[in-house]
């Protein structure tokens, strides 16, 4: 039991590190389902960056949509980014995260496309921001928010 | 794999398209690097190491969207646009979207 | 223009490794390289610490010395010079003057500072019972003098301090793991000390009285307090009871013989 209190420090950091890795891949795992799953739903939205040339009278109505969603790191990939900082390479950790914002933005902007009966999104933009410019500092979250807006365009019938 | 910043591929004629498509990456440099930037810092001037990870990082994203588009069994994209975050201290993200196309 | 929707099934953007074995190759590279930083500047301050002349190392024992409220014994002092004068002629501890001093602190402990100064403190004293005793203990001290332990920690101590803010920049989160793992090999390196420091104050203290009594006493009285060996993993000294061992493994190979001790004199024991 002594030991136990003397290392609480240790102990605190191993079961945030279990709890970390276990918790964060199962939420990831559940998030990359949904998102599979609803992008399927929306599939026949057509997204694209270019801008729509259409012939006169065929829009019946355009509006902007956007879409955004903050994503955060769990306890152990954050272990894993701090390390990659001493090596240097591809931070793997951060990469499903910002995958997933990104994802899920977008589908949230289709879904309020979708609303508004548009067929398609013209002149799609991604941005992606930091909450916090620390956001790898020792006691702050490190985050990623991702937004994603276009003109959705409903078609005349 | 034709690549460009503008709705059309100039001269060809766009016969379908699939979508957006997105690569990106995150990289982070060796702790040298950092102590060398951190040298720079004090006279000024460009810190190659960092243009190199940005250059490495850019590149990455690129090959990754392109990779995107064969899957799809397009053979251009266009309108790319790029866009840059700092998820993390030291590290560099990198992101390239672009909408994939079949021309003729 | 046509429009053709595509699930893909794959995911480009996302590294197909598993990030347990990430974690594994990472911690891996982190132990390799500090372990790497470590061995070079022990190496250098060794080299450093080699080429200071004990001038300088007087002049930072005295600096050092501020620190503590401190007293000169005379009692002490006694005590340390027939130990003194049982040192080969061609060691490097003549180099020394050295000076001793009691702390009125209630801590278990003695130091080394540079420059041939220790200091012991009260709570030490109490815990003593015997002239044999304290020998051990002073010669324990005259060991990490003899090896220059005082001198190299220090270096260490400093050249780590540089080398982590140099490497990794100071106020990171990676700066923090790194130093934290650079200190767990100072504490090895510091049990290395101590052990090395026990057997030459017991060679020393076997040519002082022609007997090894009472080097253990004074451990086997530590080890009753000290508990469980577990978090003398991270402590700079070994636990009391491995102390207890080595030293005795130490008697036993150099077949020095056990006789009983003197009680401790009048001017240094407990006023009853």
């Amino acid at each position: 039991m002594e030991i136990l209190l003397q290392n609480f420090d240790l102990l605190i950091f191993l079961i945030l590190i279990v709890l970390g890795y276990s918790a964060g891949t199962w939420a990831e795992k559940r998030h990359y389902r949904s998102i599979n799953k609803r992008e399927k739903e929306l599939i026949k939205l057509a997204v694209v960056t270019a801008e729509g040339n259409f012939p006169p009278g065929r829009v019946a109505d355009s509006t902007l949509v956007s879409g955004s969603v903050v994503v955060s790191i769990d306890y152990f990939k954050r272990l894993l980014a701090i390390l990659r900082n001493i090596f240097g390479g591809r931070v793997k950790s951060y990469e499903s995260l910002v995958d997933r914002a990104r994802r899920e933005a977008i589908l949230r902007m289709k879904e309020s496309a979708k609303k508004q009966g548009a067929s398609m999104i013209i002149n799609m933009r991604l941005e992606t921001a930091t909450i916090g410019r620390s956001a790898n500092k020792k006691k702050s979250v490190g985050s990623v928010e991702a937004i994603a807006y276009g003109t959705a365009i409903v078609m005349n019938k | 794999m034709i690549m460009t910043n503008v709705n059309t591929v100039p001269g060809k004629k766009i016969v379908e398209h699939f979508g957006i498509v997105q690569g990106s990456t995150v990289r982070a440099k060796h702790f040298g690097r950092d102590f060398m930037a951190g040298l720079k810092n004090l006279v000024g001037g460009e810190l190659k190491g960092y243009t190199e990870l940005l250059q490495d990082s850019r590149q990455e994203a690129m090959k990754r969207m392109e990779e995107q588009a064969r899957q799809m069994g397009a053979n251009a994209v266009v309108n790319i646009r790029f866009a840059t975050s700092s998820v993390a201290q030291g590290a560099a993200e990198l992101f390239a979207y672009g909408t994939a196309v079949r021309v003729e | 223009m046509k429009f053709t929707p595509i699930q893909l099934e794959d995911n480009i953007n996302v590294s197909k490794s598993h990030p347990l074995s990430e974690l594994l190759w990472l911690v891996g590279g982190l132990i390799l390289l500090v372990g790497l930083t470590f061995i070079v500047l022990g190496v250098t301050a060794d080299w450093a610490v080699s080429k200071t002349p004990v001038k300088i190392e007087t002049w930072m024992g005295k600096l050092a010395l501020n620190q503590f409220p401190a007293t000169e014994s005379a009692a002490l002092q006694q005590r340390l010079q027939p130990l003194l004068d049982q040192l080969p002629l061609d060691s490097p501890l003549r180099q020394y003057r050295f000076r001793i001093f009691l702390s009125e602190t209630p801590e278990v402990n003695a130091i080394a500072l540079p420059g041939g100064n220790i200091v012991v403190f009260s709570g030490l004293l109490q815990q003593v019972k015997s002239e044999n005793e304290l020998a051990m203990v002073l010669a324990h001290e005259l060991g990490h003098f003899a090896h220059r332990d005082h001198m190299r920690s220090l270096g260490r101590g400093l050249g780590l301090a540089v080398a982590t803010a140099l490497l990794f920049g100071e106020n990171n989160a990676a700066s923090e793991l790194a130093s934290k793992a650079l200190l767990s090999f100072q504490v090895r390196y510091s049990q290395a000390q101590e052990s090395a420091a026990d057997q030459f104050g017991l060679d020393l203290l076997t040519k002082r009285y022609g007997h090894a009594g009472g080097a253990t006493d004074f451990f086997s009285r530590l080890a009753k307090d000290a508990g469980n060996k577990l978090p003398y993993i991270l402590a700079s000294h070994p636990h009391p009871q491995d102390r207890i061992e080595a030293l005795q493994r130490h008697i036993k190979n150099q077949h020095y013989h056990l006789k009983k001790t003197l009680p401790l004199e009048e001017d240094l024991a407990e006023p009853q």
